[in-house]
């Protein structure tokens, strides 16, 4: 499940009041979330959850799901 | 040139057989090992794939579109099919963002035409393209798997013979490879090049740069786009000297791997779009810059985008620690048309910057002050490379002076022959042999400066895209006066390109259904792979019309930034 705060980052980023996100979402079915702001997304990300992503990972996330148990682990260990 | 009739296939060959264990193509993926092609491995795997396609019916002339992403047997392909006497045309993957009908219709357009006769893709796109192939008057004869083929084979005598009796009835005026002008689903200008156009170019550009045998090309461009395909790909095959390959999708999602390969493969050159020296500046974090040097890296080519003087001066600032010498920021004007480059700097000579008066420019006069504070840094695109001539015109077509705005018509060795079964388009732009690039600069001394377009395409991120293309689908949202939209671009200082933005009518004036339609508006966007950035909507008959009764993108573009002031970023509306 997608935890609202991670939605929250994600929707402030891409300036969007509202918009459905599940496990399954990819970035294309999301407006605004496109190649090139992707990088914002992840930086967003990293900073509000206080984690840092290696290079592989991010190219691996195939969608919001992904990215949420990236988080999870991530704050795990650095919790 | 050193032999005007010598064929592509004919130089790599000699290449592979002159240093068969150099590397000629280093395919890298994060994360993984990368696979190295040497000449000699990458002309014997080619060789095979000729054998499939021969078999599969692939003739002299085909046209063969290649769809595939980011793999390593793309490239003996592309180079089997220039063997087999076909002619390569490289297609975007479809972004999974763009709808599978707006795909087809794309692939549609293109093969009516450019008389696209085979493509070979990957099998998870046969779904979306069986159905054009089963359709009545397809040009398309077949589809093909060539990532599920043998790398390996052996070539038979017989084959072989086919080989070498297309070698020997084919001249270098023959097409060595077939281009299409970007754009999103209207139709694209195909611009087919001879083998000797591209070997002559590459050797001419090759010279401009001062290409020699210690230097290594590293690109994360697409191979679609005339700057990833000449420049990135053609270019070192023909000079025999080694080009690491990024993914494309790869680099914008992580854009420090374009400098991880610099430094690991001590890359000497690169060319990027504008926009890239300003994602890379303000997104790669000092801590993804541990142990990297730039110091191999020679020349960094600033091209397909109008050049930003701020772009250079922050990729400069924040590059130096790790070696990166500011003298190898260069500048290249180029287009498909004329093979890549027309203009280029020379190595190791930063571009001349001029500071010019923007109220003068407005006029159409570059006028140098050293005062005063509304001035415009132009950053020269260089001189003339050998092969090529520009003029500078103005509308009636007559010979403007220095200093003085004008349209760059290009007169090149490597010149295209027209756009492909496109006659009325290659009259539009060819004259007498010049080229009428459609795009506004001058001339200062013996450097050419570019400073906007004569047409209102959009430039984002280095990809051109136009703006009736986006008009048409937002026609179709519910809610705006069909034909009552008009698309533009508008500068993006953060992201140091263009950003896409409408103005819209409508009837819908209460705030929440307002955001309804804007997220309706982008949404049509993504449809056919398109970011809009801003949405202006405006009232029924709020737009300017031009004299010819449409609405004019210049006049509302004005009005509405006027309106809005230009630095604003956020999703608007007005009125």
């Amino acid at each position: 499940m997608i935890s609202d705060e991670l939605k929250g980052v994600i929707l402030t980023v891409l300036q969007l009041d509202e918009w459905e996100i599940g496990e399954e979402t990819v970035t294309a079915q999301i407006p605004g979330w496109d190649s090139l702001t992707h990088v914002k997304v992840i930086v967003a990300v990293e900073k509000h959850f206080h984690v840092r992503f290696k290079t592989t990972e991010i190219v691996r996330l195939k969608n919001v799901g992904d990215l949420q148990r990236l988080v999870d682990v991530k704050s795990q260990i650095h919790g | 040139m050193k032999d005007p009739d010598e064929l592509a296939w004919t130089r790599w060959c000699a290449n592979a057989e002159k240093h068969p264990d150099k590397e000629a193509i280093v395919h890298w993926v994060a994360g993984e090992e990368p696979y190295r092609w040497t000449f000699a491995n990458l002309i014997s795997a080619a060789e095979s794939l000729t054998v499939s396609l021969i078999e599969s019916g692939i003739k002299k002339g085909d046209v063969c579109a290649i769809i595939m992403r980011h793999n390593k047997n793309f490239y003996p392909l592309y180079l089997a099919i220039d063997n087999a006497g076909a002619i390569p045309a490289i297609l975007a993957y479809p972004n999974p963002r763009l709808h599978p009908d707006k795909f087809r219709q794309g692939i549609e357009g293109m093969s009516q035409r450019s008389g696209l006769d085979w493509i070979f893709t990957e099998r998870e796109l046969e779904p979306a393209i069986t159905p054009l192939i089963e359709k009545e008057h397809s040009t398309i004869k077949g589809l093909h798997f060539p990532l599920e083929w043998h790398i390996d084979r052996a070539v038979e005598k017989e084959i072989r013979k086919t080989m070498i009796d297309f070698h020997n009835s084919t001249n270098a005026s023959h097409p060595l490879l077939l281009q299409h002008s970007s754009g999103t689903t209207g139709l694209q200008k195909p611009v087919l090049l001879s083998n000797r156009a591209v070997i002559q170019h590459a050797e001419y550009y090759g010279e401009a740069i001062g290409l020699n045998d210690n230097d290594k090309i590293v690109s994360w461009l697409p191979l679609y786009h005339d700057m990833g395909l000449i420049a990135a790909f053609h270019v070192p095959l023909v000079f025999g000297i080694p080009v690491i390959q990024l993914d494309t999708f790869e680099w914008v999602l992580v854009p420090s791997l374009l400098l991880q390969a610099i430094s690991n493969e001590h890359g000497t050159i690169s060319w990027l779009p504008n926009f890239a020296y300003n994602l890379m500046a303000d997104k790669i974090r000092d801590e993804d810059l541990e142990g990297i040097s730039l110091e191999s890296w020679r020349m960094i080519i600033n091209c397909s985008e109008p050049v930003r003087y701020d772009s250079h001066l922050k990729f400069i600032q924040k590059f130096l620690p790790y070696g990166l010498n500011p003298a190898s920021l260069s500048t290249c004007y180029a287009m498909a048309e004329t093979t890549f480059a027309v203009t280029q700097t020379p190595p190791n000579v930063p571009p001349s910057v001029l500071s010019v008066d923007r109220l003068e420019l407005s006029k159409g006069k570059a006028r140098v002050t050293t005062s005063g504070s509304n001035y415009r840094m132009c950053v020269s695109s260089g001189k003339t490379i050998r092969g090529c001539q520009v003029k500078i015109l103005d509308n009636e077509r007559n010979p403007v002076e220095d200093g003085t705005i004008g349209e760059l018509v290009i007169h090149s060795d490597s010149m295209f022959d027209g756009y492909r079964n496109y006659p009325e388009k290659t009259a539009e732009v060819l004259l007498d042999g010049w080229y009428y690039s459609g795009d506004y600069g001058f001339k200062h001394g013996d450097d050419f400066y570019i400073i906007g377009r004569k047409k209102d395409i959009i430039i984002v991120a280095g990809n051109n895209i136009y703006p009736e293309d986006i008009e048409d689908a937002l026609s179709k949202v519910d809610g705006i006066t069909p034909g009552r939209v008009v698309a533009f671009g508008e500068e993006d200082n953060e992201m140091g390109s263009e950003q896409i933005s409408v103005i819209a009518e409508t009837h819908v004036s209460a705030e929440p259904e307002q955001k309804k339609l804007r997220l309706e508006i982008v949404k049509a966007g993504m449809a056919i792979d398109v970011t809009i950035g801003k949405v202006y909507l405006v009232p029924p008959r709020w737009l300017i019309k031009s004299s010819a009764g449409k609405p004019s993108r210049k006049a509302n573009k004005e009005r509405i930034v006027d309106a809005s002031g230009s630095t604003k970023r956020s999703v608007d509306d007005i009125g």
